[in-house]
């Protein structure tokens, strides 16, 4: 499955295998995956609960290690990574998001954002002020100081956003942003992520819900471990509005 | 009945399932009542092994010495003998005491200094003859009794000397030969000698005594009669001793008080030349010396270890509360009360604590005979000591006590808080610090994360504190131990072994031992709480970069910054304690160097320790536990 | 009565008029009791007239339309291979569409698995549409509530071809 255009290939993978357990119990939640995702480019994963699609997104940002097959990120192997390697790169190249936003409770919004930056050992007034500025740029600044507990699930979910976004890296990986959301919120963040596209942010998503997949260049089905088909999203469509919406055309 | 029946089903079932938890729990409180029941077993177990001495040796009633008068005329004057006519007017008076049914003596002492491998001490020589005495005959445990030129040692002093039958030593520059080793009722054994009848007449012990002998305690030993008087000289006067028995031997202490004066210092109403009277009692209390002793130790020791049990205690409650949120919301939602929610949290930890109380008896009273052993000094064993309903009834208050105390508050909190929250399984989140947040993010990584750790969980972080403050005293009240008696022995070249000092230093070292092992209990315990804890947000600080090595040093990290105060508090509080056991005597405070490396020692034990927990519970994939929260 | 849902039906091999009916009986259930019975025969008599269907007599049974043998003609084999491929939405409801992976199916003429995708395709295409433009409304607008319908009635379609995908993949792993 190679990337639409050409462009440089920010992420890549071949051969991915995530096994669990041993013989009798043995459990492929990814089965020889094979992706290119290039610069830029905004790529859906879908597919019905238990098909492997978080476990595959936590390999490719280096949370989880593969059993087998290789993974890309910039030019740099992340399976034959130390684990210093891989917390270095989830600082300085990959921003996740998570489903339940997994913000620190005691932490105010600006507090939160800034979290990486200072792991990364940044001196903590360019890192708050890195903080101030994407909280700005996901409209949130005037709940810099904030509890996550004051905030609403879209709100908690765009700091999140605005977290993984902090080292500038060159992909986000999001796991279900939207499921615990209403639709409003996801509303709101898929708008962002819109903007997020626009400014030229890889990202890689994987989710369930079709109006998330929908806002992707590109979309992948994925089924018991495995991918199943693709499609490019973009360019034109057979129907026409008017015909979706009952009007005789 | 039934509600009984139903605590106790599901609290034991809930034992089962942690039985990691219960098994740490259990260790926690053994420690405790193990060190109780020891120190309470040793009440009252002194007077055993004297009487038998006393039986086999035919020991005196009173003990009566005279015949000279030290340092009459004002201190710094030598002793000044009595003339041979005060000395038998003298016995004849106390012969001639209603009451006296037998007596043996006036023997000559001498007050002379043994040379003994390499070692210079002072020591009295009783003369006596072959012929068994009436009263007060020691009993020889090796060898045999005085000839010409073969003195006889008394067996405590002979094995702190380290001298046995067939050696050879000198005495008052004469040579002898190690003709025997025996036992006395007549005297305390060594090095409490000189509380009851050794005294010391030669000027050797002036001054300048410390850099001359290796030890300021008088030993006892017996000579021949002749080979005394031969020892004698002016500098040194000879005194007599005087055994005494009595019509009623428990009338003695009444006897003896008719020769104090109105002071209660010698020369009193009835003889102007005695100078110093003991009683069977006094000799029994000072022979058990050794055994009060470790008695004051123990006592201490216990008091540590209970304090430590509780704050152990106290941490794994706190940490176990927090996984059964959800099971109170259980039982809640299914009808129970709060009271009865909170008997089940409380009944597994009494549950635990009565078998731990009963393991703690169980070891205390199978131990008590290696530490009741009397000493040398005394023949015979103390015999097992009696485990006495007391004994019983307050192990088991005390561990019963710990386990409440400890579980009492979480588990009220646990059952009074609101249902659907605890169904909701939401743990308690961490107190916010705003100003410690803020002096975290100057800080380097691991630093970063050991701050905010422990500012989230600060009942935790205090108590660990106070655990290690307890540990710390215990400690420094050993080094102040050794440094005071250090500076009491002498400088003395060899130096001489001191069995009251031994002893004491012994039980302070298995006193020490299982603080310390209680004390790392803790640290793993807290360290295991602690990881639980912050499962989610170590998770989380991997996934956003931080590396495994970082977040385990963090996991350290919250627990050595409270311990730093926690060592520092320790010192003040250990010699106070050492103070306190000691009863108000002088303390010496330990070398600075000794101090720094107990503080540095311990904090470098707590960072080990509190990685140990952190290592294993980063090894799960912080993969799994942020899915986890998902799913 | 779809005509190439009755085309599809015949794919396979030469069939009886009441084998057909007893056939979208079973496929329909209880939504095809509105049908017509005689329905069917009509549209087979049509598509007979248009050169897509031919039917036989057999000799022996009376000349009724449930006892006539009917099969496909090449022009009905090639108006079926175009339905197959075509994915217009919205068409004219959830009935053909089910007939349509039924039919596939039963004459082995394409995976139903296969229809599905390229359906959700083509589906995912279009909500995408509706979302931009959705996006693009200003704030107040009054198409905005329109969009949202559209959009809604997309999500609960792709909701149904999950729901379609998932019934055939156990219909091929348990074999039937």
């Amino acid at each position: 499955m190679n990337g639409s255009d050409g462009g440089t290939c920010v992420l890549r993978a071949r051969g991915l295998r995530k096994e669990y357990g041993k013989n009798g119990g043995l459990v492929r939640a990814v089965n020889s995956v094979d992706l290119d995702v290039t610069a830029g480019e905004t790529v859906a994963v879908m597919g019905p609960s238990g098909c492997g699609k978080s476990t595959l997104l936590y390999l490719l940002g280096g949370l989880d290690r593969p059993t087998a097959g290789e993974i890309s990120l910039g030019g740099q192997r992340l399976d034959q990574m130390s684990e210093r390697g891989l917390a270095r790169l989830r600082r300085d190249a990959v921003g996740f998001v998570f489903q339940a936003f997994h913000l620190m409770d005691e932490l105010t919004a600006v507090e939160n954002v800034e979290l990486p930056a200072l792991l990364a050992g940044r001196p903590p007034g360019a890192a708050r002020k890195r903080a101030t500025e994407l909280l700005d740029r996901v409209g949130l600044a005037d709940r810099a100081k904030f509890l996550p507990t004051a905030l609403s699930g879209g709100q908690r979910q765009r700091v999140a956003i605005a977290r993984a976004l902090v080292a500038e890296p060159q992909v986000v990986l999001a796991d279900e942003p939207t499921g615990n959301l209403d639709s409003a919120a996801t509303v709101e963040v898929l708008r962002l992520f819109d903007q997020l596209h626009a400014a030229g942010q890889t990202l890689v998503i994987v989710t369930h819900d079709p109006r998330v997949a929908a806002t992707a260049d590109r979309m992948i089905s994925m089924r018991d471990g495995a991918f199943t088909d693709q499609t490019t999203l973009r360019g034109g469509t057979t129907g026409r509005l008017g015909t979706l919406a009952g009007l005789e055309g | 009945m039934g509600k009984i029946v139903l605590v106790a089903r599901l609290a034991f079932r809930d034992i089962r399932r942690h039985k990691a938890q219960a098994v740490l729990l259990l260790l926690a409180i053994t420690a405790a009542t193990t060190t109780l029941a020891l120190g309470l077993a040793l009440n009252g177990v002194t007077n055993h092994p004297y009487l038998q001495t006393r039986a086999l040796t035919n020991g005196p009633d009173l003990v009566a010495g005279y015949g000279v008068r030290l340092g009459v005329s004002g201190p710094g004057s030598g002793p000044t003998a009595v003339s041979a006519a005060q000395v038998q007017a003298d016995t004849r008076t106390l012969t001639h005491l209603s009451g006296v049914t037998g007596y043996s003596g006036p023997y000559p002492v001498a007050s002379v200094i043994m040379r003994a491998r390499g070692l210079t001490v002072p020591v009295q020589a009783e003369g006596r003859g072959q012929a068994p005495a009436a009263v007060d005959q020691p009993k020889l445990t090796a060898g045999s009794w005085v000839r010409p030129g073969g003195v006889v040692i008394e067996r405590t002093f002979a094995e702190a000397l380290g001298v046995g039958v067939g050696d050879r030593v000198t005495l008052d520059g004469r040579p002898f030969t190690v003709a025997g080793i025996a036992v006395t009722a007549a005297a305390a054994p060594y090095p409490n000698c000189e509380d009851t009848n050794c005294m010391f007449t030669g000027p050797e012990m002036g001054p300048r005594a410390a850099s001359t002998l290796s030890t300021l305690n008088v030993g006892l030993a017996w000579v021949t009669e002749a080979d005394a008087r031969a020892m004698a000289s002016p500098r040194a006067p000879l005194s007599y001793i005087l055994n005494l028995k009595l019509k009623d031997p428990a009338t003695a202490p009444a006897v003896a008080n008719r020769f104090l004066s109105a002071d209660g210092g010698p020369g009193g109403a009835i003889a102007q030349g005695i100078d110093s009277i003991n009683t069977w009692q006094d000799i029994s209390t000072a022979a058990g010396q050794l055994v009060q002793d470790e008695q004051g130790v123990l006592r201490a020791g216990a008091l540590l270890a209970v304090l430590l049990a509780v704050a152990s205690v106290a941490v794994l409650a706190g940490g176990r509360m927090a996984e059964r949120t959800r099971r109170v919301g259980l039982l809640k939602a299914v009808g129970s009360t709060p009271g009865l929610v909170a008997a089940v949290l409380v009944a597994e930890n009494l549950a635990v604590a009565l078998a731990a109380a009963v393991a703690g008896l169980v070891i205390g009273w199978a131990a008590a005979p290696l530490i009741t052993n009397p000493g040398a000094g005394l023949v015979g064993t103390a015999g097992t000591p009696a485990i006495t309903p007391a004994t019983i009834g307050l192990t088991v208050g005390v561990a019963l006590a710990v386990a409440l105390a400890s579980t009492l508050v979480p588990a009220v909190r646990a059952a009074r808080s609101s249902t659907v929250s605890a169904l909701a399984d939401s743990p308690r989140p961490p107190r916010r610090r705003a100003s410690l947040i803020a002096l975290s993010a100057r800080l380097p990584v691991p630093l970063l994360l050991g701050i905010r750790m422990a500012a989230g969980r600060l009942r935790r972080a205090v108590l660990g504190a106070a655990s290690i403050a307890v540990t710390s005293a215990g400690i420094v009240a050993v080094l102040a131990f050794r440094a005071t008696v250090g500076r009491d022995l002498g400088q003395g070249a060899g130096r001489i072994g001191d069995p009251v000092v031994t002893r004491d230093t012994q039980m302070l070292l298995v006193v020490t031992i299982v603080l310390v092992a209680l004390a790392v209990l803790n640290a793993v315990c807290t360290a295991w709480a602690t990881v639980l804890d912050y499962r989610r947000s170590a998770a989380l600080a991997r996934a956003l970069g931080a590396s495994p090595r970082q977040v385990s040093a963090g996991v350290a990290w919250a627990q050595v910054l409270p311990a730093v105060p926690g060592t520092l508090l320790g010192i003040p509080l250990g010699l106070a304690l050492f103070l306190a056991a000691d009863g108000g005597g002088q303390v010496t405070i330990p070398a600075v160097w000794w101090l720094a490396a107990t503080v540095i020692g311990t904090l470098a034990a707590v960072a080990v320790l509190a990685s140990i927990p952190a290592q294993i519970g980063t090894r799960r994939s912080s993969a799994q536990v942020l899915q986890a929260e998902t799913a | 009565m779809q005509q190439e849902a009755v085309l599809a039906l015949l794919a396979k091999e030469p069939t009886y008029g009441y084998q057909l009916r007893a056939r979208l009986q079973q496929a329909l259930g209880p939504v095809g009791d509105t049908m017509n019975a005689g329905q069917i025969y009509v549209t087979l008599s049509r598509l007979e007239k248009a050169g897509q269907v031919t039917c036989e007599r057999d000799p022996g049974l009376p000349d009724r339309p449930d006892r006539k043998v009917y099969s496909l003609t090449p022009a009905g084999q090639q108006r079926v291979a175009l339905w197959l491929a075509d994915v217009s939405w919205p068409g004219p409801g959830l009935a053909e569409f089910h007939l349509k992976l039924i039919a596939a199916a039963a004459a082995g003429l394409a995976d139903p698995i296969t229809i599905i995708d390229a359906q959700r395709r083509e589906l995912l295409r279009q909500l995408r549409d509706v979302q931009r433009a959705a996006m693009a409304e200003p704030d107040g607008s009054e198409a905005a509530p329109l969009l949202e319908g559209i959009a809604l009635r997309l999500q609960a379609d792709l909701a149904w071809l999950e729901a379609c995908e998932q019934n055939w993949t156990n219909r091929k792993r348990s074999g039937s």
